[in-house]
């Protein structure tokens, strides 16, 4: 048989044998398996426990002792680091990079491999259930399910995101220049007409308080973009069987939005810690201010 | 007399079509730039995710909430 025959007769098995598994959708709301005297544990929570146990213990595997002469496991975790400080440092800026960095890291690998360790066989398909009248096995419970397609455990992440960001800028930033930045008159006094300046201050002022408006939306679109997308992959894998395209979708789908939480996270820190692009005031400032020392 | 009908949840359809054209339009411009300045091929894709991020998420907004 040649190999292209050979290819189509395992592909025409396989679906025939995922066709047996009836191809339905899954609950949005993650099922409860423990209730310990009012607190409810779901499978998510336990399945977030169990596989973020799995990446510490993965984490400190591969990199062993550290040292000056890295060992293969420590050099794979210090191209991962040295490639995401050369996204991020020119997003943040100098001054509060190294306070963000390692939230940023934990971001990108939990977020990565929780939506990654969706794929496994088994996510979503092994638990308890009912036999319908027709002989047919419906999973009610299953036991394991992403952390990341469970609202709870997005909300989770961006409500970290967001009081970090908070902390980060305060403490790097300060509250006078962050102020300052929503709602003061950024124009040219020196070059706007004196009845004009007045007007524009109100304008400024209004802009912020659109600004603080999109600033506290920020933990729910974080939330709910990483949600629709992971929790809209698993459903699309579910109901269409198990098609091995949507697998190849669904892992550049995991990387893609572990990186785009990062990245935003690190864009929103930055938008106000970073000082290096241009505030031509500010330049001028610190220009005066280091002629002064000098 | 009726002549075209349109049912199911309008809501998110709208929603969904404005977010893929967005992300598409950044997509486009993305390329563009790339093909004009392809040095600055890192930092444009930068911008281009955070941007298709941004646009894509109210677009899974509708899909859920509407």
């Amino acid at each position: 048989m040649s190999r292209v025959t050979k290819l189509l007769s395992i592909f025409v098995a396989y679906i025939l044998g995922s066709s047996l598994l009836l191809a339905e959708g899954v609950a949005p709301s993650a099922a409860k398996l423990v209730e310990i005297g009012g607190f409810t544990i779901t499978n998510s929570m336990v399945t977030g426990w169990i596989i973020s146990l799995l990446l510490v213990t993965l984490v400190l595997w591969l990199i062993g002792k550290p040292s000056v002469v890295p060992s293969k496991g420590q050099a794979v975790i210090e191209s991962l680091m040295e490639g995401l400080r050369g996204i991020l440092e020119p997003i943040i800026g100098k001054k509060a990079f190294p306070a963000a960095f390692p939230l940023l890291v934990t971001f990108f690998i939990f977020i990565l491999f929780h939506n990654w360790m969706g794929l496994l066989p088994g996510v979503g398909t092994i638990g308890n259930g009912v036999v319908d009248a027709e002989g047919h096995f419906h999973l009610t419970q299953p036991w394991i399910r992403p952390h990341n397609a469970d609202f709870n455990g997005t909300i989770a992440l961006a409500l970290i995101s967001f009081g970090a960001w908070a902390i980060i800028v305060f403490k790097y930033v300060g509250p006078k220049m962050i102020l300052w930045d929503l709602f003061g008159n950024k124009a040219d006094k020196k070059e706007t007409p004196g009845w004009l300046y007045p007007f524009l201050s109100i304008v400024f002022l209004v802009v912020g308080l659109i600004e603080v408006f999109s600033i506290l939306i920020r933990p729910f679109t974080l939330s709910v973009r990483l949600f629709g997308n992971v929790f809209g992959g698993e459903n699309l894998l579910h109901g269409t069987s198990f098609i091995p395209v949507f697998y190849f979708m669904e892992l550049l789908v995991g990387v893609i939005q572990a990186f785009v939480f990062t990245l935003l996270t690190a864009v929103y820190i930055g938008l106000l810690a970073n000082h290096e692009g241009g505030d031509h005031a500010h330049d001028e400032e610190h220009g005066h201010a280091a002629e002064a020392h000098h | 007399m009726l002549i075209a009908e349109i049912t199911g949840n309008i809501a998110s359809a709208f929603g969904l079509l404005g977010a893929a054209l967005g992300v598409g339009l950044i997509g486009f411009k993305a390329a563009e730039a790339v093909g004009r300045n392809p040095a600055a091929s890192g930092k444009v894709l930068v911008q281009a995710i955070i941007g298709m991020a941004l646009a894509e998420g109210l677009g899974i907004l509708a899909l859920f909430l509407a």
